[in-house]
């Protein structure tokens, strides 16, 4: 590369860092890497240095899976309709659906008393990803790479698998290297999912860089008569990333090397066929890659399965999603543990809101949305083991006690990063930018270990 | 560049100006003359206030707490509550400043002291008690008080304060307009400080607005830029070497005269119906397969293919866009006059039958997911407001009552949708007819397909039987629909449950947008009622479809539209940037025959549009997101685009239309049957857009999923964008034919290399430029001891490099 970053800060009105970064990273930026991907040290102590975040799309029905809500009074409410029974040292309450999160019991910290703005999908779960619920703005990985950067130079800090639209994982108005990169899209075969065009031989190596130098020449040239224009400018960084993908990727996504007690843990290759929309197989390939990513160094993998949106046939489909995401989670959190790597990651599992509760007996099998009262889990990166925080109230319609916005939640993840929640801004189109949005949002300290 | 520090004084500043967001005070206003146009309220309204609260002011308050105020507080704490709520009136000035039991409501200026902010933000009391609102809600109240909490309202209580304007869910209540619900006005072309600078009355709105914030337009776009930007804007393609130096002649010598020809012959080629037709399919949610069922089955739509050509050919022949709906909706219905004509319309119709269903195994209100899914179209698509969630609840946010959306429910479950057999897939979805053409050819399969490739039991794996075709092999079909032999009324399907059905609602429209005209549409009992449908999104007082319209045009020259969110026009949507200028261009749009063609034709020949992409530091930092268009959006071009010009500089593109569709005799799972995209010459649009298995050439660049109507596809830059440039088979295979085409055109390298700049980029290169490829030709060969691979690797070079992928 012939050009430092110094210069580039220069050559654009704010630099593609932009302010917060100066004021986080002080004179590493300077001296650091050209390409902004570079290994920052947090500012705050960090617990975790990485996440894994298991997003349920579409709304998993929090009180038939963590939340139990059993029939208290004379008159039947609504409630949970499946079985819990009390798990590990912590004695835990983990639906029969999930046998095998169950015994991880005593590494979950369950958070119950989440809440949210709506009950409309796509904006709840824009909200629960950038904190916006209506307009584009940087995703929780982007806001975690831009703070962090990665631990490895040669691919992305934020990697989301099997996602869907592409507003999810955008870095907006950060610059595009701190962009998701997507492997998979929700609705594709997940079996075959990968980094799409990752080699060719036409070219060696070497003439590949050769021809990319020029092109970079010319891409800087065109750029210098276009001063301004911020998005050329990540343009450029985005294909030097691209460009060392090539060399790290193809491993990375080649499981086969595992071995055979590792896939069955996972499920890979599992033929069992499901009434879900995902394989437990692919799942299973999807969590044992998010393992493999973070333990390459990839700062922010984002693991999707959906849809948790069971209006109809409630027990049949929870039970289907249930049993497809049970077992590789459980080998994620397995894994992660024997490998050291579970202290310092952090796992997040949740979607978009909760469900109104079935009440039993009553023949009904359908619910809908609740965005008022719903459950996310955590496990590792410094968070209490085997811990209920918060509750909601004997239908689980409403979050009483404990009460965890999405704005909390991620303050509390950037916290548990290292990152000031509230301080780590961005300068965008003439104000400050946080992903905890104008309100800020409240670490929730109860959670931490 | 000239930048104002500070706008000079107009010569009235005091005087209100009439705009888009005041029009519901019009409609209770005087007109009186004095110096000019002043409004003054009369009615309610003090006409001291009136005075006291500026335009600005008054635009905000009415925009975004008056609606507020209206939905969640008037209920408790209004004249018309039964019961109010502490004593506190909120329905009134002097109400909300002389405050309740608790005591004053606002503190002006003072925010964290005012106690509806308090209870807005749940700190102490909380407001509203069933939800806090939205945090771009409060905000606005924050700024609200901010600015003094300006009132234009009336001070003393009176009994149903606000406007009466479009009825509610009940039909009694009065609820706040929703802007793009009003009436469109006539706004005059404003007054500007640069006379001279506007080409076509439009310019005037632009401008305005540039100079009341103090700034002036960026100098205007020289004539390769604008040669290739009207290229890429019209027809989707770069213009050839010769096509700019041409141009570039012409207009030195004519000026505006040559940008008048070029325009006119860019309408006129068979490429921009390509173009255009391909927006229009991202808001028709085209695609090629049903999609995901939720069970992971994805059966094609063989047939699909003949509503891309029949959108395509619209908008060559630029059909009225209110005929242009009227077939899609009713096509069936209308009178033909040959059997072509009636081909057409019945093709139209598979606007309709686009549907990606959830599986039918999966699900106990299919039918009713089918209509949703039509509604959503017609909502969304067409008016820019989402019907969908009234399907179970009246809508939270705009005024979708439930019962309107069972009125037009009623008009879908009156109609027979058909999407054909669906891979014989009884899971996924009933098999239905399909219409049959007259005038169009009969084409048999090629050798080794057959007209329903038969896959396996989806639960055993054994093979299926072949069902019968219903129809000779290569009968002409399409997808599409029609009225059903007994329509009927719809009845609520209570919270959205298809099994639990309240009462009956007549066939009707949306009652929040009823226009004057809407009352003499009257369903015909013996029909479905999507003619009168039809009827009704096309009269010329309609609110929204010739707003949505022109601002979807404009978006696609301008990279934004005049409403920040073009399918969403809602409460929750973006406000209109310019609300005069984008009724200005509506009302253009109906007097002009609803002609897209002459719509396109005047605002590409206007300065606004004419204008760089470059502007002074100052203009990008005063408006960095360009919502005044003082400057043009430099564009990333599109995955069809960016395709087709890479097609173009190679020499392979392939100017036909491409004959029907590579899946035309396939009627299977795309599931099971793997990759079925193949290389084509062809323009992008004649892809296979199956859904959930979008063509590997342009899945990269930000292809929607084609579930759901798209007015405006993301642009992201992610690196698998760089590795689909370095590595695609397609470009790679690009790159070689440029390669191979400059290198029997010219033995000589830097003739060769010259040759390469011109034709992908439209011009020579610089002398660094020369030496840096031949430099780079020179150790590529050394290297791999091959001149092709060198020049391939130069060609893709050029072609993967922002000057090329941008337009300016």
């Amino acid at each position: 590369m012939n050009y430092s970053r110094r210069a580039m800060l220069q050559s654009t009105s704010c630099g593609f860092g932009g302010l917060a970064l100066n004021v986080l990273c002080g004179e590493q930026v300077a001296s650091a890497s050209p390409d902004g991907l570079e290994t920052r040290a947090s500012t705050l102590a960090a617990r975790a240095k990485r996440v894994i975040f298991l997003c349920m799309s579409g709304g998993p029905a929090h009180m038939d899976t963590f939340d139990y809500k059993p029939q208290t009074g004379k008159k039947k409410h609504p409630g949970s309709v499946f079985r819990f029974r009390q798990h590990g040292d912590s004695g835990l309450g983990i639906s029969e659906l999930l046998p095998e999160t169950a015994k991880h019991a005593d590494e979950l910290c369950v958070i119950n008393g989440m809440h949210a703005d709506t009950g409309i999908h796509a904006q709840s779960f824009l909200q629960l990803h950038t904190g916006d619920r209506l307009r584009k703005r940087p995703s929780l990985g982007s806001w975690i790479s831009y703070g962090l950067g990665t631990e490895n130079q040669n691919l992305p800090g934020f990697i989301s698998l099997n996602t869907s639209k592409s507003s999810i994982y955008s870095s907006a108005f950060l610059p595009s290297i701190y962009n998701g990169t997507p492997i998979g899209v929700n609705g594709e075969n997940m079996s075959l999912a990968t980094i799409s065009n990752v080699g060719s031989n036409h070219l060696s190596l070497s003439a590949k860089r050769r021809q990319l130098d020029f092109v970079q020449t010319m891409n800087r040239d065109h750029l210098k008569q276009r001063p301004t224009d911020e998005k050329l400018e990540s343009v450029i960084q985005s294909m030097e990333l691209g460009f060392r993908m090539q060399s790290v990727a193809p491993d990375l996504l080649d499981i086969s090397k595992e071995t055979k007690a590792t896939l069955d843990n996972y499920r890979v290759g599992q033929q069992k066929e499901s009434t879900g929309t995902c394989k437990v197989s692919d799942f299973g390939r999807q969590c044992l890659l998010a393992r493999r990513f973070a333990e390459a160094g990839v700062r922010f993998i984002e693991v999707s399965h959906g849809s948790w949106d069971q209006h109809k046939n409630h027990r049949r489909d929870l039970k289907a999603n249930c049993e497809v995401t049970d077992a590789p989670i459980a080998a994620l959190l397995g894994d992660l543990k024997q490998r050291g790597l579970l202290d310092d990651t952090l796992v997040i599992w949740g979607g978009e809101f909760g469900r109104p509760g079935l009440t039993p007996e009553d023949g009904k099998d359908e619910t809908g949305h609740n965005s008022n009262g719903f459950t996310f889990w955590m496990a590792g990166g410094g968070v209490k083991r085997g811990h209920v925080h918060g509750k909601t109230d004997h239908t689980g319609a409403r979050a009483v006690e404990g009460k965890v916005h999405f704005r909390d939640l991620h303050a509390t993840i950037l916290h548990l990063m290292g990152l000031p929640p509230n301080d780590l801004k961005y300068w965008h189109a003439g104000r400050e930018h946080r992903l905890t949005g104008p309100e800020g949002g409240k670490v929730v300290h109860g959670l931490f270990a | 560049m000239l930048i104002l520090d500070s706008p000079p004084p107009l010569p009235s500043p005091d005087l209100p100006k009439l705009s888009a967001v005041h029009q519901f005070s019009i409609r209770l206003c005087l007109f009186v003359a004095l110096f000019g146009l002043l409004i003054a309220p009369s009615g309610s309204f003090a006409r001291d206030e009136a005075k006291a609260v500026s335009p600005a002011d008054r635009t905000f308050f009415e925009n975004k707490i008056r609606p507020v105020l209206v939905k969640h507080c008037y209920e408790c704490h209004s004249a018309d509550s039964e019961e109010v709520g502490g004593k506190l009136l909120l329905d009134t000035r002097d109400g909300l400043r002389t405050g309740g039991e608790s005591g004053s409501a606002v503190v002006a200026g003072k925010p964290a002291a005012s106690r509806i902010i308090q209870a807005l933000r749940f700190d102490g009391i909380e407001m509203p008690p069933e939800k806090p609102l939205p945090e771009a809600v409060v905000n606005d109240f924050v700024e609200w008080v901010q600015r003094g909490a300006p009132d234009p309202r009336s001070p003393v209580a009176t009994k149903t304060s606000a406007p009466p304007t479009a009825k509610n869910a009940t039909g009694d209540t009065p609820t706040p307009p929703l802007w793009s619900l009003q009436s469109r006005t006539n706004p005059p072309a404003p007054e500007v400080r640069i006379p001279d600078w506007p080409r076509d009355p439009l310019d005037r709105f632009v401008l305005a607005r540039i100079e009341e914030a103090g700034l002036v337009p960026t100098h205007d776009a020289d004539a390769r830029t604008l040669i290739r930007r009207l290229h890429f804007d019209l027809l989707g393609m770069p213009p050839s070497m010769e096509a700019v130096e041409e141009f570039v002649a012409a207009h030195q010598r004519d000026g505006a005269k040559a940008v008048e020809t070029l325009v006119d012959t860019l309408l006129a080629r068979p490429q921009f119906g390509e173009r255009w037709g391909r927006h229009w399919l991202d808001v028709a949610r085209y695609g090629e397969s049903n999609g995901n069922d939720g069970l992971g089955r994805n059966p094609t739509f063989p047939h699909a293919w003949r509503y891309r050509d029949y959108v395509i050919d619209a908008f060559n022949n630029d059909v009225p866009y209110d005929r242009f709906l009227s077939e899609q909706i009713a096509g069936d219905l209308l009178p033909s006059e040959s059997p072509a004509e009636r081909d057409r319309h019945l093709i139209a119709t598979g606007f309709l039958a686009m549907a990606s269903k959830p599986a039918k195994a999966m699900n106990t209100s299919f039918e009713m997911d089918v209509v949703a899914d039509q509604i959503d179209v017609i909502g969304t698509g067409i008016m820019g407001i989402s019907v969908a969630c009234a399907r179970c609840h009246d809508h939270k946010f705009d005024p979708i009552p439930t019962r309107d959306y069972y009125a037009l429910a009623g008009i879908f479950t009156s109609t027979q949708t058909m999407w054909g057999i669906s891979a014989n897939e009884k899971l996924t979805a009933p098999t239905t007819d399909l219409h049959v053409l007259e005038a169009a050819p009969k084409v048999l399969p090629p050798d080794g397909f057959v007209e329903t490739v038969l896959v396996l039991e989806s639960n055993t794996g054994i093979p299926k039987a072949i069902p019968k075709p219903k129809w000779p092999v290569g009968t002409p079909l399409a997808i599409g629909v029609r009225d059903l032999a007994k329509p009927a009324d719809c009845k609520i399907n209570i919270k959205g449950d298809a099994q639990k059905l309240g009462e009956a609602v007549p066939r009707g429209f949306v009652t929040a947008c009823e226009a004057a005209e809407s009352t003499r549409l009257k369903i015909d009992p013996k029909q479905s009622g999507r003619l009168q449908l039809a009827e009704w999104l096309t009269q010329p007082d309609h609110p929204l479809t010739a707003r949505v319209m022109v601002n979807r045009i404009w978006l696609h020259l301008f990279g934004q539209g005049i409403v920040g969110t073009p399918d969403d026009f809602g409460v929750y949507g973006e406000r209109p940037t310019h609300p005069e200028l984008l009724d200005h261009l509506a009302n253009r749009f109906i007097n002009d025959g609803w002609s897209i063609k002459r719509l396109i034709r005047s605002i590409v020949l206007s300065r606004a549009y004419l204008l760089s992409s470059d502007a002074a530091d100052a203009v990008i930092k005063a408006d960095p997101e360009n919502l005044l268009v003082a400057r043009h959006n430099r564009r990333r071009l599109d995955a069809e685009s960016l395709r087709d010009s890479m097609l173009t500089v190679s020499g392979q593109l392939n100017l036909e239309p491409a004959d029907g569709s590579i899946i035309r005799h396939r009627d299977i799972l795309v599931n099971l049957a793997g990759n079925l995209h193949q290389p084509s010459n062809h323009r992008s649009v004649y892809l296979c857009y199956l859904r959930s298995s979008l063509p590997p050439e342009l899945a990269a660049f930000d292809v929607p999923d084609f579930t759901t109507v798209t007015g405006q596809r993301d642009v992201s830059t992610i690196p698998g964008q760089a590795l689909h440039l370095f590595n695609n088979p397609f470009v790679i295979d690009q790159a070689t034919h440029f390669a191979h085409s400059i290198t029997n055109d010219a033995a000589d390298n830097e003739i060769r290399i010259r040759l390469a700049f011109r034709r992908a980029l439209n011009r020579d290169p610089m002398q660094n430029e020369l030496d840096q490829a031949t430099e780079l030709v020179e150790s590529t060969a050394a290297e791999l001891k091959s001149d092709e691979v060198a020049w391939i690797s130069l060609c893709q070079a050029l072609l993967i490099t922002n000057e090329f992928r941008y337009v300016d």
